[in-house]
């Protein structure tokens, strides 16, 4: 017996109420888009929900963000909690408390009542990225904060509109304690209008299809989801599974991967996550999640899972987790500081989910994605002759390469696992904002980690800083070390890490984790984004599509030969011609084969030494060798290098075929169509 | 009145419309304003069932007047990437924009959906040293060594068509162009498309994408309408090929191969500039176009005479095209669309379809599963005969599909089951509506919806009441109306540029200086096509937002340009329109400024019929089940084409025609118009 016939609600009703939510949120959504001010929010970070009287989700849209799922029905608690009884008309509340719920306090949640007639139905909430809220650096990214007073301004739940009027003066001090308060009001009032929009459009169903009707649909469609997700489950087999993945270390301790593991368990209709082997204290950064961020990386990504259901609290019924005791990397305590959830526990948490799902659903397989970064420069423009104080910032977020899948290769160029609906900002409109030229904004070469299904490619971004004074750069990320690994034999992709001036005078490499670093007039900042991991074993590819790779300039003929032992000669660069050597490609192969294992154990030290002496790339140390150092020192991270090829063992070489790779016959040609 | 007829002129005006399946003529008879329409299936090579089609509307091309073309060819090229190759110049360091696109994705959840692949592969997209900054300053002059290697390179490729997109050339072009004149003397007969031209606006990928699709398409419409237009001269047409493009007016041939991707949404506008047409001969200037086919429904709203157009559209997502185009919205719900029950055992309605094979179970041609096309079938609202006898519907298979998909899982009867199979369709159609109209602050009720395509007028008046139109429209021929989509329209030309200023710092003269540019680069293409200057017309738009926002409002603005508080005024009215709410103390900016440049054709005179002082007689009656009434009852059948002006159908009442069938609910009144068009009143609860 499915759920949606218990509740009464005929069935054409049901589907119409059910579509009838996810068009109101979208609705939400759109005018969101449209009448933003935070070019974060515009950029698509953001999200809404409608959520019932209890703050349970009844519906999520059909575009938000993944890493916002999951914890919209937490600050509607944490309204529900501050304000039961004291919740009326018009009143409309804003949160971002990451210790009740929230991700990071950048995320702004607009929380309003909704009302029928007096009586309260539910609320309709509306989460947006604000660019600044305030806090010790530019953006509100502050890796050195010890505490969370020092990232931004943490908004408890605040009343800002009661019975329909404006409260301006709390508004006032909330904008005025963030780096742009015109954009601050200009986004509350878009949310705060989006959420009305929501009000709406319920009353106006209200008034066709009466209020019993709403109020049973609100938990109708929760316990369809419910049934849906319980249905599918059940039919997977039953058993236990488990992995881990690392952050790059905690700063305090000094080098050595930090692991987060994940347990997952599918018993009858049910799927359970245990995240309490995960390193037991919160690091010393920001790189740590509270429960919100923590529960939204296993919703995202058990949802991904089941592409076709949609959202609410139904599921949570069905997918549950154990974050352990409070204070961990993955349920960090008040003051732990946590802006970089996402760069750090939620997308370690997302990847080790697809890990653990394809051995349960191997047809839809995935290796490791790029990790989310965010690259912070604000300063003073001193474009103007007039000699104005202008404050600009240049927040920029790179799209990257996705997990190789089985038998296909990783999309390229994608908004994070974050949310793949977070776009790249156009330059052209940076440009005109902040006075940072970008130089280079395209595919890296060789960074899709290689398999026998090749990882998405990755992204280069550079920019140089023109007419700024005072001026600061940070950034937020992860995988410089526990680099974004591939799966099934497949190799990892390459390392993230911010560099100035590479190969130029002056030149400084800055890591993947850092702020308020001082920039000047002229200085060259660039980074790559990783691509994806590799699945399969690179030296099972057809020869043929890492020929095609090579004419279309993904990958180098030299990293052909070292990754995936296939010759490639050039027949004519003018016209994007190359072909495969055969006969050199099965003895390079033959000898890869015979090495590689034993490559994996050869003497660290030694390695860096030659990574120091230039005899050896970065690559090279990645790949073969599975060597992890400082990649602008070349000093050896002797711990790092340790976890990195226990996890290589594990994800990797045991996959490696020993048998020789079948005759292949005709050269291959590639030629301009 | 009717005219008197001159039976010596046999002047006609014939517009067309090729889909991918059908291709649909539209004659008008110049001397009665008779209009009749003929379909033809669509040939291999489109031109020959567009002959085809004219032939069998009994047109002699010696007789055409003006023949006008929309056509799906832009389209399906896109999609099916069959063009020839093509080549990408662009900003060193910048190889990858139109892959790298924005980043995102439309489907955010399934790991195992594919994007579409960019139109020209990294192989072929090839960089230049140059540099533009924000300002319009010129950062890195254009590398003229590497500039010529490259032609060299493209040359020895073969390649004849190439798109020039550099970092910041809407606001500079100096370099695109210099690059253009290198490539262009290296290869004179390649066609060059450069992104300053194409589309001068801020934000790389959207203008890149623009033009790479442009140089892409450019052969094949190229190719395509010098053909036709060969064809139909060699046949005896006298006058230019003018084919509709996306944003709602035509082109000569000549300026489509310069502007090939214009022509992307040929195929979709018409039906919503036909939709406009019917309604407006009906007396309606508001209007929301309901298209409803096998496997899709297409949307547009009318507001006032002008249809909604949009700068944001794609063929495939991730690839913008910019080109102002009218906005439909397509959802997965048409005659084809499948009800199935999910996991959960609830009702679902669409978006897959059992497209043409094998088709609804009522085809039987081997298609189980229930569709809504089944449902109307076993409620007998359609005819198990259409299209006068030539189609036979086997209403027993529709009834088991039914029965077994959903009738069964539900517990329900048959009946039931298809009553409740077309509410969840039509309730999913109500939401798109929705989005189009009260979602952009439209209230529906001063709408009247034009129901056409072969199943709109199925479910036309069901929908109406639940969005509470008061009226819809039945055109005359729904399953032909896009062909009559073309004939009426304009030359036009949509020409922009970025104009990015604070409103309380503009310079009103400069501002007027800037439109009277874009007027004169507006009637050089008038001119272009051969319209003289008494046919010219000009409307300025300009495009405004609270400073601090990123989305724009586009704004009419009256020529010339004396002072911008009549627009700012206009500005907070629509901003509070369609957001329900303004900010009428914030700053507001200037976006872009753009000129509507038309062409005025000479427009044709539709015959208008004197209603006829006779009753409306049904031909028979049916069994049909309205979903006012609590069972099945013997309906009057009408025959269309013996409906006169001036009658009246009562409903409950079923009026079959060749290309669709109409439903006239039971409480609802059908009167055929003076266009001879059904106009159904429908009462609000």
């Amino acid at each position: 017996m499915s759920a949606n016939m218990d509740h009464g609600l005929d069935p054409v009703t049901f589907e119409v109420l059910k579509n009838a939510y996810v068009n109101i949120v979208d609705q939400m959504a759109e005018q969101i888009f449209r009448t933003c001010y935070s070019f974060v929010i515009w950029s698509r970070d953001f999200s809404s929900a409608l959520c019932d009287a209890n703050g349970d989700t009844i519906m999520q849209g059909s575009g938000d963000i993944a890493a916002h799922v999951g914890t919209l029905h937490y600050t509607a608690k944490a309204v529900i909690n501050a304000f039961k009884g004291d919740i009326h008309p018009g009143d409309v509340f804003v949160v971002n408390d990451v210790y009740q719920g929230g991700t990071h306090f950048n995320d702004t949640r607009i929380v309003r009542p909704m009302f029928y007639q007096g009586e309260l139905l539910g609320f309709a909430q509306a989460n947006g990225h604000w660019a600044d809220v305030g806090g010790a650096t530019p953006g509100s990214f502050n890796v050195n904060a010890i505490d969370h007073m020092a990232e931004g301004l943490r908004i408890t739940p605040v009343r800002v509109w009661s019975k329909g009027q404006c409260l301006h003066d709390v508004c006032n001090l909330i904008a005025s304690n963030t780096r742009a308060p015109a954009d601050i009001i200009g986004d509350m009032e878009a949310q705060a209008e989006a959420t009305k929009v929501a009000e709406q459009e319920v009353c106006r169903l209200i008034e066709k299809y009466g209020l019993d009707v709403i109020k049973t649909s609100f938990g109708a469609v929760q316990d369809y989801v419910e049934t849906l997700t319980r249905q599918r489950v059940s039919a997977l087999p039953d058993g236990v599974w488990e992995t881990e993945d690392y952050i790059d270390l905690d700063p305090g301790v000094g080098e050595g991967l930090i692991p987060i593991r994940v347990r997952m368990t599918i018993k009858d209709d049910t799927v359970h996550y245990d995240l309490s082997k995960s390193h037991p204290t919160s690091i010393r950064c920001f790189l740590n999640a509270c429960f919100g961020g923590s529960f939204a990386a296993i919703v995202a990504g058990t949802k991904m899972q089941f592409p076709e259901i949609p959202l609410n609290s139904g599921f949570y019924r069905v997918v549950t987790v154990d974050l352990g005791p409070a204070g961990s990397v993955v349920n960090a305590a008040w003051p732990t500081p946590v802006a970089g959830f996402c760069s750090g526990p939620f997308e370690k948490i997302m990847n080790s989910i697809f890990e653990l799902w394809a051995e349960v659903m191997p047809e839809r397989a995935m290796a490791c994605t790029f990790n989310l970064d965010y690259l912070l420069i604000g300063g003073q423009d001193k474009r103007d002759a007039s000699g104005g104080h202008k404050y600009f910032m240049w927040y920029d977020w790179m799209v990257g390469g996705w997990g190789a899948r089985n038998g296909r290769d990783g999309w390229a160029a994608t908004g994070p696992v974050f949310g793949v609906q977070l776009g790249t900002q156009p330059f052209e409109g940076q440009e005109r904002l902040a006075p940072v030229l970008t130089t280079c904004h395209e595919l890296r070469v060789d960074s899709g980690g290689p398999g026998e299904s090749r990882g998405g490619m990755g992204v280069d971004k550079g920019v140089i800083l023109t007419k700024v004074d005072r001026t600061v750069v940070s950034y937020c990320c992860d995988r410089e070390r526990s680099i974004t690994w591939g799966l099934w034999g497949g190799l990892p992709s390459i390392p993230h890490g911010v560099w100035v001036n590479e190969g130029l005078e002056n030149e400084r490499y800055l890591g993947s984790m850092f702020s308020n670093e001082s920039l000047s007039p002229g200085d060259v900042v660039s980074r790559p984004s990783a691509g994806g991991g590799g699945l399969g074993d690179p030296l099972e590819r057809d020869p043929q599509l890492v020929c095609e790779d090579v004419a279309d300039g993904y990958v180098s003929i030299e990293r052909a030969a070292i990754d995936y032992g296939v010759v490639v000669k050039e027949v004519d660069a003018d016209l994007a011609d190359y072909v495969v050597d055969r006969e050199s490609t099965l003895a390079k192969r033959a000898y890869i084969r015979a090495n590689r294992g034993k490559w994996l154990d050869e003497d660290a030290g030694a390695i860096a030494a030659k990574y120091r002496a230039g005899e050896l790339g970065t690559l090279d140390l990645i790949r073969q060798y599975g060597v992890i150092v400082n990649w602008g020192s070349g000093e050896l991270l002797e711990k790092t290098t340790q976890q990195f090829r226990a996890m290589l063992k594990r994800r990797t070489s045991p996959y490696w075929s020993q048998r020789m790779q079948p005759g292949q016959d005709a050269t291959v040609s590639l030629k301009v169509a | 009145m009717t005219q008197a007829i001159d039976v010596e002129d046999r002047r006609v005006r014939v517009a067309c419309d090729v889909g991918g399946t059908f291709t649909d003529i539209c004659v008008l008879s110049e001397a009665t304003g008779l209009m009749h329409v003929a379909k033809v299936p669509t040939t291999p090579d489109p031109i020959d069932g567009v002959l085809a089609g004219i032939d069998a509307g009994g047109v002699n091309l010696n007789d055409l007047l003006l023949f006008k073309h929309g056509t799906t060819l832009a389209t399906n090229a896109l999609i099916t990437r069959r063009f020839p190759p093509a080549v990408m110049v662009t900003t060193k360091g910048f190889r990858d924009t139109i892959e790298i696109r924005r980043g995102n994705r439309d489907d955010l959840w399934d790991t195992y959906k594919e994007m579409a692949k960019p139109y020209i592969r990294r192989r072929d997209r090839l960089v230049v040293t140059e540099r533009t900054d924000y300002s319009g300053a010129i950062v890195a002059p254009l590398d003229e060594t590497e500039a010529a290697e490259l032609a060299r390179v493209i040359k020895k490729r073969g390649v004849k068509t190439i798109a020039v997109c550099f970092a910041n050339s809407f606001i500079n072009p100096a370099n695109e162009q210099r690059m253009r004149d290198i490539l262009a003397e290296a290869i004179p007969d390649a066609t060059i498309s450069i992104s300053s031209d194409i589309m001068p606006e801020i934000f790389e990928h959207e203008r890149f994408s623009t033009t790479v699709a442009n140089a892409v398409l450019a052969p094949v419409v190229g190719q395509y309408a010098s053909r036709l237009e060969s064809r139909m001269k060699a046949g005896g047409y006298k006058e230019d090929v003018l084919l509709l493009h996306s944003g709602g007016g035509v082109m000569t041939a000549k300026m489509a191969e310069r502007y090939a991707a214009r022509l992307s949404a040929s195929g979709i506008a018409a039906g919503a500039i036909a939709s406009r047409f019917v309604a407006e001969q009906a007396g309606f200037k508001n209007s929301i176009g309901l298209d409803m086919g096998g496997t899709s429904t297409d949307v547009s709203l009318c507001d006032n005479g002008e249809i909604n157009v949009t700068k944001e559209w794609f063929v495939e997502y991730g690839y913008p095209i910019c080109f102002p185009s009218i906005e439909v919205l397509t959802i997965g719900a048409g005659g084809g669309s499948l009800a199935w029950m999910d996991a959960a055992n609830s009702l679902r309605n669409g978006p897959q379809s059992a497209g043409s094979t094998p088709g609804p179970a009522c085809y039987g041609r081997g298609g189980e599963n229930p569709t809504n096309c089944d449902a109307n079938v076993v409620l007998g609202r359609l005819s198990d005969q259409l299209a006068g006898g030539k189609v036979s519907l086997e209403k027993g298979l529709a009834t088991e599909a039914i029965r077994k998909g959903v009738a069964e899982p539900l517990g329900m009867s048959v009946e039931d089951a298809a009553l409740a199979i077309l509410k969840v369709a039509n309730a999913n159609m109500a939401d798109a509506v929705r989005l189009l109209s009260i979602r952009r602050g439209y209230d529906p009720r001063d709408f009247a919806l034009v129901a056409f395509g072969g199943a709109g007028p199925l479910h036309g008046a069901a929908l109406a009441k639940d969005l509470a139109i008061p009226v819809v429209l039945v055109p005359p021929n729904p399953g032909v109306t896009s062909a009559l989509g073309c004939l009426l329209v304009d030359i036009q030309h949509d020409i922009s540029r970025m104009y990015l200023a604070k409103a309380e710092e503009v310079n009103v003269s400069d501002l007027e200086t800037t439109f009277r540019e874009l007027e004169i680069e507006g009637r050089e293409r008038l001119v272009t096509e051969g319209v003289t200057p008494e046919n010219m017309v000009f409307q300025r738009k300009i495009d405004m937002r609270y400073h601090g926002q990123w989305r724009a409002l586009s704004i009419n603005i009256a020529s010339p340009v004396v002072s911008l508080d009549e627009s700012i005024a206009y500005f907070h009215e629509e901003h509070g329109r369609e957001h329900n709410y303004s900010r009428p103390g914030a700053p507001v900016e200037i976006y872009r400024v753009s000129v509507i440049a038309t062409g005025v054709t000479s427009k044709a005179k539709f015959a208008d019929f004197d209603p006829v002082d006779a009753e409306a007689t049904p031909v028979g009656t049916r069994r049909v089940r309205f979903d006012e009434l609590p069972e099945t009852i013997d309906a009057p059948v009408y025959d269309r084409a013996a409906l006169q002006s001036g009658m009246k159908v009562a409903g409950p009442a079923v009026i079959d025609q060749l290309d669709s069938t109409v439903i006239v609910p039971p409480g609802v009144t059908a009167e055929v118009d003076r266009s001879l068009t059904l106009v159904m009143r429908i009462p609000l609860a």
